[in-house]
């Protein structure tokens, strides 16, 4: 797995490209714990899964610890633009109920501001 | 083969090259690399003996109505079916991740059944092929 990562005024993506599994998930958390702990922290982040192609359920458990990090410290989280396979697996763990998943960037960029729902 | 984390990439090959000479849609293959992710890697995390490795054997097959994926292994016996179902209604702060894996697999195959057959667990995972 890539991970690319693009500040943007309103939200911070974070861009994984190809699987992310057991050998990929702990890099991804990490990217995610850093944006949130550094310097300059992110208005947003939003989860841009356009290219992210397999989840499994390490995976899942490195989206959903950086969720809750970005939860406690008030930034808000959201995934978008998940592939049909990666779409199903979360809708069945119920993690899509937990956490925002909207259909493209452009809609997530949208309703990421803090304030809104 | 050794239940070895670095060895879920030449499972993997060898699924991914199965099922292309099956000759079957690549829409189907998803659910059965995670099957295969899940029920291996907790092989590796759990399924030895303090200071051992289990050993595991992977079998895919292929009939026009279904495709089964076997996996055995020589540990303990444990039958992952008897896990708890995750609460999926917990809130992002309480929700667990203990059992999620199993519950996918569970989810995304039609059946799944396990035996404990001469030492050894065997899981069996079959999925319907549609369209």
């Amino acid at each position: 797995m890539n991970l690319r990562i693009e500040a943007l005024a309103e939200a911070t993506c974070v861009i994984p490209q190809g699987r992310m599994d057991f050998d990929a998930a702990p890099a991804f958390q990490e990217a995610v714990e850093r944006l949130l702990s550094g310097a300059g922290k992110p208005a947003a982040v939003i989860i841009d899964g356009a290219a992210l192609e397999y989840v499994s359920s390490a995976g899942l458990r490195a989206v959903l610890l950086g969720a809750r990090a970005a939860q406690r410290a008030g930034i808000p989280f959201a995934l978008c633009a998940l592939q049909p396979a990666v779409r199903e697996v979360f809708d069945l763990s119920g993690f899509s109920r937990i956490i925002p998943v909207h259909p493209d960037r452009a809609t997530a960029l949208a309703k990421a501001q803090p304030g809104r729902a | 083969m050794e239940a070895e984390a670095s060895q879920l990439a030449v499972l993997n090959r060898h699924l991914r090259e199965s099922w292309t000479a099956a000759g079957l849609a690549p829409t189907g293959l998803p659910s059965f690399e995670l099957a295969l992710e899940e029920i291996f890697m907790n092989i590796v995390m759990h399924g030895a003996r303090p200071g051992t490795t289990a050993r595991v054997e992977v079998a895919v097959s292929f009939s026009p109505e279904a495709v089964t994926l076997v996996v055995e292994d020589d540990g303990p016996q444990f039958d992952p079916l008897s896990l708890p179902p995750p609460d999926l209604t917990a809130s992002l702060e309480s929700r667990r991740i203990g059992g999620l894996g199993v519950y996918l697999v569970r989810e995304v195959m039609d059946e799944v059944s396990y035996l404990r057959i001469a030492e050894r667990n065997q899981l069996r995972m079959r999925k319907r092929l549609r369209g």
